[in-house]
């Protein structure tokens, strides 16, 4: 498309628990974005679709003790050993090596979601209906982005699209770099609070790359090795407890207390379609 | 009495009247038609049909893949044994075995059609294949297998009565019989990577810990553990059919000794099985799950799946019937070899229900619960849409076609 | 790159011995049609189907073995075991006797003079060369007054073990096998005693397969035997008396017989 090779960058997020505020504006930016089809009536938390979805968690305590965080889960762009990518049998998941994004490829997907048994961060969704507007609403549509079929996978891809749309500005202006902030996924841009910051991970003076060298980041299920691209900060104790600590809520509540992890959850998972 | 179709029969043995039989496959023909419509909606409707959901991706239908795939492992198993190692006392049982496998397979295959979200691009793994995926492997194997299990179909039906009297199919038939050695050979090899293949697939996944092994080169130890319950739970299930059929036609179809030499090679394989599923069980508590992450005593914490899962499987399920299996007066009573079979049988169908079911019950991040799943009725008469597809043609195959040579013999 | 090469290669590996496989044996089929194999190709092929007690080795009616069953689908040509038998014996002069009758096998009449296959047909080999080839009295007693017979052509050729004319009573749908290879030259309806008259393919019956003189008596007696379990009904002893004749027309004596799995039984087709 363009003769000027785009510098590689390894992109990533930092997003900052201590100022989500669980608004949900990022999860509607990305539907918006990415033209999600809206949720049947039939749909539930499990079977709707929410590349960027926000969980809740509490401490625990009971009142006036108690205390909330949100944490927004995407596709963690997994950098090794990338669990989807090694699955599929069409080779319908690729690692962009200038990029980094693990990107789908819903016109080869087959639909046998063995991507999705694979995935830790159950980031990726599937199309258990036939997509479908209701009249007028297609007017909402992003031109710029391909709508889906049934029957196939599709995750967050970082708003692939609009870094095509930024590099093509770039280079007929003839620049082999970006800018910064010329090119955030939509998520980052909705969020009131400015919590989540995206960047290049390699570049060493962005803010993404400050923010995952700080002492208070960490990145969930670290320990299964595939180098998650998303990294989340918090000056609370108790939030990095419960969202780094790799025990699922399966242990009586007094233990969980006494470890200072919250209680088991009947997760209040953010959901647009019942918003 | 010549019956309307006696001239299709075998000779010299008995068969059901055409009124009888007509009873007998009506009610599965009723079956597969409810089924055909479960499956229908979920195929014109779309998967929402179903009861899975992204949490529970996988659900009834792949579950009883793995396990029907695991119990037809008969087929190539006693191919093996008489091709191969010229065990000729299982000429008794190869038709049938032959039969069933085609069934299992089919109808997996079958099941597997409806399940993808696209099945029109089925073609796609093998002109994109990704080499290092397990689900690949498995594709182009069950793909080949299922091949070879229709040439071995062939002739089988070439034998039948009527066939059998074009002299073109009965000579074809004697040549292709000829280099069955080949394709018992071919069918080994195929299924020896299938079934560990099946394995693999969870074996792989980093991203469950409970499912994760690590295992030699690209092989998760559930490679092999996959290989070897199938090739012991194949000898069970023809044992188990076997009498079951013999049973329901009222007729003697195998000499006495057949049956329990089935259930000596079941048990034989067995033991390396539950000792090597044993080692398995303990490194992976030992060391592979924790080194990411995850404490083994976690998993059981969750209701229903306690720690009598690892016991039922390991014990009730693997060790009982292998000693039993290995006893020559044990053996010799049907009560017994028949209780035998059918706990190895389920064994290998709750170990391919913990790797599909439990794994993805489980939760992987630290702020979900446990997760819950029951099939849905359409998922449900898929399911028996199959089983009824099986019993349809395994009824016509035994009618029409010579499934026991010795039931000749024994008629007299 | 090198697992895409392996993993294909295994794969189309598979693939190709499947499809040479099934091409093989198209072809040697289509080759076995060629040099006229087919017939006894089709009889090696249906006699493993045979239940045991029909694949008797002759050497057991003669006592020469306990138990034994044939491998070599009765073509004794091919069996060492009977050259090394054969040998050991002293060579017969005159294997058959001159005279035409000699001795009732259970009523039935047997000639010496003639050799008998196992599917009840006989060789008489004639002085000016050619064989006649009859029913021996045991299978025209079963298939007495045919509803219908179908002979080969003259000038067709028949070989040992293959059909040599099929015959139809009553449900019952037989072919005989025949005894010799040789070309038709002659055929006629069982008035003359004979079905076919055949020119034997190298000049002289090839007798090697067939059975012959002390041979009879303990076939035949097993042949009753065989024949009384098939008549009698499902599941119940067979109750023919010892001593008993068979009728001319069995099949009439017994109304209720499946008449097809009598016959078959006894001549041989599975």
């Amino acid at each position: 498309m363009t003769a000027i090779t785009p510098k590689p960058a390894r992109y990533g997020m930092a997003i900052d628990l201590d100022r989500c505020t669980g608004c949900g504006a990022c999860m509607i930016a990305c539907a918006v974005e990415n033209n999600v089809p809206p949720a049947r009536p039939e749909a539930t938390p499990r079977t709707g679709i929410t590349w960027m979805r926000v969980y809740q968690i509490s401490n625990g305590a009971s009142f006036p003790d108690t205390r909330a965080a949100f944490i927004p889960i995407l596709c963690q762009q997994c950098g090794k050993d990338t669990p989807c990518a090694a699955v599929c049998p069409q080779e319908a998941v690729e690692t962009d090596p200038a990029t980094g994004i693990v990107d789908q490829m819903p016109q080869r997907c087959l639909g046998c979601r063995y991507c999705m048994a694979a995935c830790p961060y159950h980031a990726r969704y599937f199309n258990w209906w036939d997509p479908q507007w209701p009249a007028g609403m297609e007017k909402t549509l992003n031109p710029d982005v391909a709508t889906r079929m049934r029957g196939v996978v599709e995750k967050c891809n970082f708003c692939h699209g609009r870094l095509h749309a930024a590099r093509s500005r770039a280079a007929a202006e003839g620049r082999r770099e970006l800018h910064p902030g010329e090119y955030v996924p939509a998520c980052v841009e909705a969020c009131p609070a400015a919590a989540i910051v995206f960047g290049d991970l390699d570049d060493p003076a962005s803010e993404v790359a400050r923010l995952a060298r700080d002492g208070q980041s960490f990145r969930i299920l670290e320990k299964l090795g595939t180098e998650p691209k998303i990294y989340y900060h918090t000056a609370r104790p108790w939030v990095r407890q419960a969202a780094a600590q790799q025990r699922p809520a399966s242990e009586p509540p007094e233990r969980r207390l006494r470890a200072g992890l919250p209680a088991p959850q009947g997760s209040g998972q953010k959901d647009p379609s019942h918003a | 009495m010549p019956k309307v179709d006696s001239q299709l029969m075998p000779r010299g043995v008995r068969r059901s009247t055409p009124r009888q039989f007509l009873l007998w496959i009506l009610p599965w023909c009723a079956l597969l038609a409810f089924g055909l419509y479960g499956a229908g909606l979920c195929l014109v409707k779309g998967l929402n049909q179903t009861n899975m959901d992204n949490r529970f991706a996988f659900g009834l239908w792949i579950f009883v893949d793995l396990t029907v795939i695991a119990l037809g492992a008969g087929a190539f198993f006693t191919g093996f044994l008489l091709y191969i190692l010229k065990k000729r006392e299982l000429k008794a049982v190869i038709n049938s075995a032959v039969v069933i496998g085609f069934i299992c397979y089919s109808g997996a295959v079958a099941a597997l059609l409806v399940d993808v979200g696209q099945p029109a691009r089925f073609w796609f793994t093998f002109w994109h294949p990704n080499v290092h995926s397990m689900l690949t492997e498995v594709t182009f194997c069950i793909s080949c297998y299922l091949t070879v299990l229709f040439i071995e179909y062939i002739p089988i039906v070439l034998k039948n009565r009527k066939l059998r009297q074009v002299p073109s199919f009965l000579v074809f038939e004697f040549e292709l019989h000829k280099l069955m050695p080949v394709l018992a050979g071919v069918g080994t090899f195929l299924s020896f990577f299938h079934q560990g293949s099946l394995g693999g697939l969870y074996g792989v996944l980093r991203g469950r810990p409970f499912a994760f092994r690590e295992g030699f080169a690209i092989w998760p130890s559930t490679f092999f553990l996959f290989i070897l319950s199938a090739a012991a739970a194949g000898p069970a299930f023809i044992l188990l059919t076997t009498w079951l059929v013999s049973k329901i036609s009222g007729k003697p179809l195998v000499r006495p000794e057949v049956l329990p030499l089935l259930g000596r090679i079941s048990g034989i394989l067995l033991v390396p099985y539950i000792l090597l599923k044993s080692i398995d069980t303990l490194v992976w508590i030992d060391s592979t799950s924790p080194a990411r992450g995850f404490a083994a005593y976690q998993y059981y914490a969750w209701k229903p799946f306690g720690p009598w899962i690892l016991f039922a499987e390991i014990v009730a399920f693997g060790l009982l019937p292998a000693l039993i299996l290995l006893r020559r007066r044990l053996r010799e009573s049907p009560a017994w070899l028949l209780s035998a079979a059918t706990l190895v049988c389920l064994g290998i169908a709750l170990n391919r229900f913990v790797f599909t079911i439990q794994t993805l019950a489980l939760p992987t991040l630290p702020f979900d619960p446990f997760m819950s799943y029951l099939p849905s009725w359409q998922e449900t008469a898929t399911f028996l849409a199959v089983v009824a597809y099986g019993v349809l043609l395994y009824s016509f195959s035994f009618r029409y076609l010579t499934l026991f040579p010795q039931e000749k013999d024994l008629s007299c | 790159m090198l697992s895409h090469v392996i993993f294909l290669g295994l794969f189309y590996t598979v693939l190709a011995v499947l499809s040479a496989t099934v091409a093989l044996s198209l072809f040697r089929a289509a080759q076995d049609f060629r040099v006229r194999r087919a017939e006894a190709i089709c009889w090696q092929a249906t006699f493993p189907d045979l239940p045991a007690r029909e694949r008797v080795c002759r050497h057991e009616f003669t006592g020469e073995f306990a138990h034994r069953t044939c491998d070599k689908a009765f073509d004794c040509r091919e069996c060492q075991t009977h050259a090394a038998l054969v040998a050991e014996r002293p060579p017969d002069a005159a294997p058959l006797s001159r005279e035409a009758h000699q001795g009732e096998i259970f009523g039935l009449e047997f000639p010496l003079d003639r050799y008998y296959h196992r599917g009840h047909a006989w060789a008489h080999p004639q002085p000016d060369g050619t064989v006649t080839v009859g029913l021996d009295a045991l299978g025209a007693r079963l298939v007495a007054e045919p509803d219908a017979i179908e002979l080969p052509a003259v000038g067709s050729h028949i070989q040992t073990n293959g059909a040599a004319w099929h015959v139809r009573k009553r449900g019952a749908d037989v072919r005989i096998l025949s005894p010799l290879d040789g070309e038709v030259v002659g055929t006629s309806d069982s008035q003359n005693g004979w079905y076919l008259k055949v020119k034997p393919d190298g000049g002289q019956l090839d007798a090697r397969p067939l059975l012959r003189g002390a041979e009879i008596r303990p076939w035949i007696a097993r042949e009753m035997e065989r024949l009384q379990s098939a008549l009698a009904p499902a599941g119940q002893a067979p109750t023919m008396a010892d001593g008993g004749v068979p009728v001319d027309d069995i099949a009439a004596s017994y109304p209720d017989a499946d008449w097809d799995a009598v016959c078959s039984e006894i001549f041989l087709q599975p």
